[in-house]
């Protein structure tokens, strides 16, 4: 049985870095640039805190809201310890490079803050035990995200990436949501430990009620979108618009594992036929048309970018099999990944800012100028290509060795399978050693005397380079059986936690092979094919960009901006449509609207007309019909002063019908209000602007039509509302409301004989508060509106 | 439209308006009326004074107060006391509910008592009456804020 985790070191670990998010501002105040220090600081202090929990697994909670059974719970094993590292080590060494990366830059308060807050969401999504949570930490990394994509928020591009990284990521979140629902309405619980205790049960639930697709489905677009997968990959390259430090921290070593940390987390509890078929295929398209796109790349930046999205679907690719192999691939390669991937973004923004370009094609030779740069650039870059014994090696073995098993399991068509790992792996070659050329070959007459970076901006990406190729060294002493333990399990703990078996103590090791297995042959084949293919570079890259040229549609890109340009001519045109300015216009919508809103509710409901049995009094029917022909002389009425006259006609005959009808106190209010209705219309009625004799005739018929709509609303709505009045029900059949009691109660508990006023102030005073409150609300709007016309009015 | 007519009418009607607005307001428990009833009537009759008058008779003549600008007559004079008017009515609306919360019973309770008074025997006191009282001033007040803003426009 594993240790369990400590409650309160889980605790500090989450809170930690929010409390310093909170402060950063008055600590910018005190140590302006150097803040970054007081950020790497939390960040190292967030590290140590998750591996004292090394080793450990299990649920702690703590109660929250103990009365509706809420509690905040918090999940650890090897997979969230992974990630949480990810998201804290990596944040030591990209806060300490942002000290010099962003030096002299404005805005550094509001950067930290972010950046802060971003590691908690982060580490808040490896951590949550509830899906709930984890969407709550999800969405909060794609806020951060957003925020500091459009760091420079000066500039249209920066403003559009953050724009389409949040439309995206956001979007594909609520996919996600919807997922996450029906996982719990099926299985009855949010708890993903619940869950990870019981896979079989969750899959067989989920089998019965036919969602097992659905759930797949939703939560595999929430994942796709986060860890740009094909085809909503394309927000990953528009996201390089933010410093460097946060595409090395966000965008390649944290918030896009959080989909491939998802699609791990929920990998034993959901891995089905349908679950490899999905996620297998989506995995591999990413890989190899990412590593496509990468090679048609011109900015060092927007390269590694589709290298990101092509190296997440080769882990999303791992975890869709099945077997043990593939969770050993995607667990090992996210770790890989990060490690490679992270220092080359480190390494672009030394460039960047060293030699001034980010274009490919301008830049060579920088050996010379950026030795040390060079080296970490030569274990990475190596790493990401997947030669022997770098460390992106090891993990991309696996891939193939899993897509062989698959293949010879299957048979058939399914050799596509590793074929498409290959030619993937192919480009992925190319592509690499076209960023290792950078500081190859000869220095373009074009570029100058480059400096060398500060030690901060050097340090973290030697850092991480040296553990890149720890682990790549390790795996070639473990051939000779010389390896050392701790990377290996470490991995084990991981790829345990992402396997259907759960928490049997699985072994994993790897090793450059001594023998000839498929996949070595596979290997061997990708760097052949890549060496040979590696001379026509320029003449793919022009190739390609040639195609996205002439044929714009093959590019998501392009559907994205034409969806995006749709929406917006829509919603312009409704604009000009439906907001014209014009009261009437306004009123019209807003009237139709209404209408056929609740005529639709009666239709939803099936309500059905009562039967119409009325016998009117000769008094009443008078009365009515002088209303009925006030009304009627209204629409004929001359000017404003007629109009308004004959429609207060109509109002004071409402009110002697109501003194018929017995209601004395309606008829009161009918008044008084009627009265004063009729001293502000005569108040305001010079001002109005005269539209008599100017309507078309189109709009004539627009308005009678409205007016019959609307007339014949109130009266289905009034039908149905005094259709009980049959005495012995009850409840009023429109608000559900024991009407029987209340005039007993008004004697008796209220004291008054009135029994309207009693309900309004005794009974159901709470009401009348909130509407004298409404009342006060509409006031104060009048008063603010106005005081507001006049003051901008002497602003211009 | 302001004639002598109207002027005259509206001096012998303003009073008999404010009279029976106040008796509405007091019979509202048992008989037609109420807070609400009541504070529309009040409206209505300073609003009849206004038409005959003009906004800036009361501020001048009645209560002898000098008059601001366009901007001022919103934060100023009789408009601001109209506003103060109705927060003080939701203040007592709410105070009236709040009250019974004090007891240790739930807000918005309600309980009425009978009590003998010299002159007026037998006098029924509930609760409510508080709480109307507070309806007719946010009534008042806002209708005459926005009749005075809206009428000054």
């Amino acid at each position: 049985m594993q240790p369990t985790p400590d409650l309160p070191v889980v605790l500090a670990l989450l809170a930690l870095p929010f409390v310093a998010a909170a402060l950063t501002p008055l600590v910018h105040r005190a140590l302006g640039e150097r803040t970054a220090y007081f950020a790497a600081a939390v960040a190292l202090a967030c590290f140590g805190l998750a591996a004292s929990q090394y080793g450990t697994e299990g649920v702690v909670s703590v109660a929250w809201i103990p009365a509706l059974d809420v509690s905040l719970s918090l999940y650890v094993d090897g997979l969230s310890l992974l990630v949480a590292f990810l998201a804290s080590g990596v944040g030591v060494l990209v806060f300490t490079y942002s000290a010099g990366y962003m030096h002299g830059e404005p805005g550094l308060a509001k950067y930290y803050a972010t950046l802060l807050a971003f590691m908690g969401s982060m580490l808040g999504v490896a951590l949550a035990a509830d899906l709930v949570a984890l969407f709550v930490f999800w969405e909060l990394t794609s806020i951060a995200s957003f925020v500091l994509i459009g760091h420079y928020s000066s500039q249209d591009s920066a403003l559009y990436a953050a724009r389409k990284s949040m439309f995206v990521t956001v979007g594909g979140g609520l996919f996600m949501l919807v997922g996450f629902v029906l996982l719990a309405n099926a299985t009855g619980t949010f708890s993903i430990a619940t869950m990870l205790d019981r896979p079989e049960l969750v899959r067989e639930a989920l089998r019965s009620q036919g969602v097992l697709l659905p759930v797949v489905v939703l939560v595999g677009v929430g994942a796709a979108a986060k860890s740009a997968q094909v085809p909503l990959h394309i927000w990953l390259p528009d996201a390089m618009e933010a410093p460097t430090p946060v595409s090395a921290f966000l965008h390649s070593a944290t918030m896009v594992k959080a989909g491939v940390y998802l699609v791990g987390r929920l990998r034993p509890v959901l891995v089905t036929d349908e679950w490899t078929l999905l996620f297998a295929a989506l995995g591999l398209t990413t890989m190899t048309v990412a590593a496509v796109l990468a090679i048609a790349a011109t900015d060092i930046k927007q390269l590694l970018a589709y290298s990101t999205a092509s190296h997440l679907g080769l882990i999303v690719a791992g975890f869709g099999f099945a077997s043990v192999l593939g969770a050993e691939t995607g667990a090992f390669h996210i770790l890989n990944h990060a490690m490679f991937k992270a220092p080359l973004f480190l390494v672009a923004g030394i460039v960047a800012h060293e030699a001034g370009t980010r274009t490919i094609s301008e830049l060579g030779g920088l050996r010379r100028d950026l030795p040390i740069t060079a080296a970490v650039t030569v274990v990475a870059a190596l790493g990401m290509a997947g030669v022997p014994p770098f460390n992106g090696f090891y993990s991309k073995e696996f891939l193939f060795e899993t897509t062989y098993e698959f293949a010879a399991h299957a048979g058939g068509l399914a050799w596509v399978v590793p074929a498409v790992a290959v030619l993937g792996s192919v480009f992925t070659f190319l592509y690499s050693v076209r960023f290792l050329m950078l500081f190859f070959g000869e220095k373009p007459s074009g570029l100058g005397h480059v400096h060398r970076p500060p030690l901060t901006m050097l340090a973290p990406p030697v850092l991480l380079a040296a553990v890149a190729g720890t682990i790549g060294l390790n795996g070639l002493l473990a051939s000779f059986h010389a390896g050392f333990a701790p990377i290996t399990e470490f991995v084990a703990r991981v790829v345990n936690s992402t396997t259907a078996a759960g928490h049997g103590g699985h072994e994993f090791s790897y090793y450059v092979p001594t023998y000839v297995s498929p996949a070595l042959v596979m290997s061997a084949a990708t760097i052949a094919l890549g060496l040979a293919a590696y001379p026509a570079y320029g003449r793919i890259h022009d190739a390609l960009h040639a195609l996205f040229r002439t044929v714009p549609p093959i590019q998501a890109d392009w559907w994205y901006d034409a969806a995006v340009g749709g929406l917006d001519g829509v919603s312009r045109g409704t604009a000009r449509v439906v907001q014209t300015g014009q009261l009437r216009t306004y009123a019209a919508w807003t009237l139709t609207a209404t209408a056929g809103l609740a005529l639709a509710g009666y239709a939803a409901v099936g309500a059905s007309l009562p039967p119409l049995s009325y016998s009117l009094s000769i008094p009443l029917l008078l009365v009515l019909v002088t209303a009925v022909v006030a009304a009627a002389a209204v629409t004929v009425a001359p000017s404003h002063t007629t109009g308004v006259l004959t429609l207060s006609i109509l109002g004071f005959m409402l009110a002697i019908f109501y003194i018929l009808a017995s209601a004395p106190d309606l008829a009161l209010t009918q008044l008084v209000v009627e009265t004063l209705v009729l001293v502000i219309f005569l108040l305001v009625l010079d001002r109005l602007p005269s539209y008599y004799g100017e309507t078309r005739r189109s709009r004539k018929v627009r308005d009678a039509g409205l007016s019959v709509l609307v007339g014949a609303t109130v009266t289905v709505t009034v039908l149905l509302a005094t259709a009980g009045g049959d005495p012995s029900a009850s409840l009023n059949p429109v608000s559900g409301i024991d009407t029987s009691h209340l005039v007993e109660l008004a004697v008796e508990e209220g004291g008054g004989t009135n029994v309207v006023n009693v309900i309004l102030v005794d009974l159901r005073a709470f009401d009348t508060l909130g509407e004298i409150g409404v009342v006060a609300i509409a006031a104060l709007s009048v008063v603010t509106l106005i005081a507001m016309r006049e003051r901008g009015g002497e602003a211009e | 439209m302001s004639t002598i007519i109207l002027r005259t009418v509206t001096r012998l009607a303003v009073p008999i308006v404010f009279v029976t607005s106040f008796a509405l307001f007091l019979q509202g428990h048992n008989l037609p009326g109420g807070g609400f009833i009541a504070g529309v009537l009040t409206a209505t009759g300073l609003a009849l004074v206004y038409i005959a008058y003009g906004l800036d008779f009361l501020e001048e003549t009645v209560f002898q107060r000098s008059i601001g600008g366009s901007v001022e007559h919103i934060q100023h004079g009789l408009v601001s006391d109209y506003r103060r008017l109705f927060a003080v009515g939701l203040a007592i609306a709410t105070g009236s509910g709040l009250v019974f919360v004090a007891l240790g019973m739930p807000f918005m309770s309600y309980g009425y008592t009978y009590a003998s008074f010299p002159l007026y025997d037998h006098m029924e006191l509930a609760s409510a009456v508080v709480f109307d009282f507070g309806v007719y001033c946010v009534v008042v007040g806002s209708l005459l804020t926005i009749l005075s803003v809206v009428g000054e426009e």
